[in-house]
């Protein structure tokens, strides 16, 4: 009751701190930065969507601690989740674990889609909407959905984390390489005049490595998940 | 136009939001959420923001249900391992005896599933521990012995059922002392 009587005041001042906070949002609303993207965003990064433009030129060092994020995210997972016994026959906890027919029938048809889609969407990250993140969790789905397909899958959990790991380093080589082409770090490895084909070449590497590193992460924690309750 | 469709969807969502606290069954919990997020993700679309809408549908609208239908099909099971039976275990009819029947009506009240397993190794502590067993059958003569957790609230009900009973009896086993 305290504890209520407490909260409520607490909420009600908050709510005043930030209807008068939004004052000032006018005058801290500018398009500077809105303006810069569209003048310059396509000639300097090579990318017509602006967004991949900034997460993987202008502010490539946030896009590789984000990935970090992920990579100790599955590893916490992964420790949590270890086992230490013997599995004799691991599939016993599947065959009893009951799926709709319907499920089943539509998720073979929509398998091979949506693994393409995935495919599309980290390839033409540069062009239209999407990217390596949204694309990768797109095809980390058509992952999953195989999984429900057929049970009798076996991974290797393994050697998922160990992929992971290499694609986060080569990750890491691939936006340092920039230091020693332009003297700058994390950012392309051209220059704006050698072309928006060659730039592209450098977002396409980017995207196509954080696709499958995000894919192969959340693959990694559904499985262990799906490994849990044995 | 734009505008009085986005204000729609915003009620709309606040709607599922209310719906997803009062709904009681947790599979239907799960597809309002993924309905909650689709109507994020085009909410997301009218405020000019694809590649945050394509996020969210990716992952809370298919990846996030995916795990909690996972989870929760875990939590409705009863895991027995029997340590009677060795080799691949089948259907459960194929089972007879007083105490296959008995955890058969007690799955059924408590409508859980009935998980029977026999090819597991290691001590009693860590199967329970590591693996989430249950209940584990042994036999001493002629009498069944049906082992659980000592603070398993299933494993309360069914030394409660099973005080009196002539052939089956119950053991409770001390949890072990997790450091983390």
């Amino acid at each position: 009751m305290i504890r209520r009587l407490v909260a409520v005041p607490l909420l009600l001042a908050i709510f005043v701190f930030a209807f008068f906070a939004l004052d000032d949002f006018a005058t801290l609303y500018n398009d500077f930065g809105r303006v810069y993207f569209q003048e310059n965003g396509f000639y300097e990064t090579g990318s017509l969507n602006l967004v991949t433009g900034i997460y993987l030129d202008y502010r490539l060092f946030d896009t590789l601690f984000e990935a970090g994020i992920l990579l100790v995210a599955v590893t916490g997972v992964s420790w949590i989740a270890q086992h230490e016994h013997v599995e004799h026959n691991p599939l016993f906890m599947l065959d009893r674990f009951k799926i709709p027919e319907l499920f089943v029938s539509f998720a073979r048809i929509i398998y091979p889609v949506v693994l393409l889609f995935g495919i599309y969407v980290v390839f033409n990250g540069h062009l239209a909407p999407g990217g390596g993140f949204q694309g990768g969790s797109i095809l980390a789905t058509a992952l999953l959905i195989l999984y429900y397909i057929d049970l009798n899958k076996k991974t290797n959990l393994a050697q998922l984390f160990f992929i992971e790991k290499i694609l986060y380093l080569i990750l890491l080589s691939v936006s340092i390489v920039s230091y020693f082409t332009r003297g700058e770090l994390f950012t392309n490895v051209v220059g704006p005049e050698a072309g928006t084909l060659w730039q592209s070449a450098f977002l396409i590497t980017l995207n196509v490595l954080i696709g499958a590193k995000v894919a192969l992460g959340l693959t990694a924690i559904f499985i262990a998940f799906l490994k849990e309750g044995r | 136009m734009n505008e009085t469709i986005g204000l729609m969807f915003q009620i709309f969502m606040i709607c599922v939001a209310v719906a997803v606290i009062l709904q009681k069954n947790n599979f239907t919990i799960i597809i309002l959420m993924s309905v909650y997020s689709l109507i994020a993700a085009t909410l997301y679309t009218f405020n000019q923001a694809p590649d945050v809408a394509i996020a969210e549908v990716a992952i809370n609208a298919a990846l996030i249900p995916l795990i909690y239908v996972i989870a929760i099909s875990r939590q409705r099971e009863l895991i027995v391992f029997d340590t009677l039976h060795h080799g691949d275990i089948g259907p459960l009819s194929t089972f007879s005896g007083e105490i296959y029947d008995y955890l058969y009506t007690f799955s059924k009240k408590h409508k859980l599933r009935l998980n029977l397993c026999c090819d597991l190794d290691g001590s009693e502590q860590t199967l329970m521990q590591e693996m989430n067993v249950d209940l584990i059958i042994t036999q001493t003569g002629t009498t069944f012995v049906l082992k659980g957790k000592k603070n398993n609230v299933l494993m309360k009900k069914i030394v409660r059922e099973l005080k009196s009973h002539p052939t089956i009896q119950t053991e409770l086993i001390e949890e072990g002392v997790h450091l983390d």
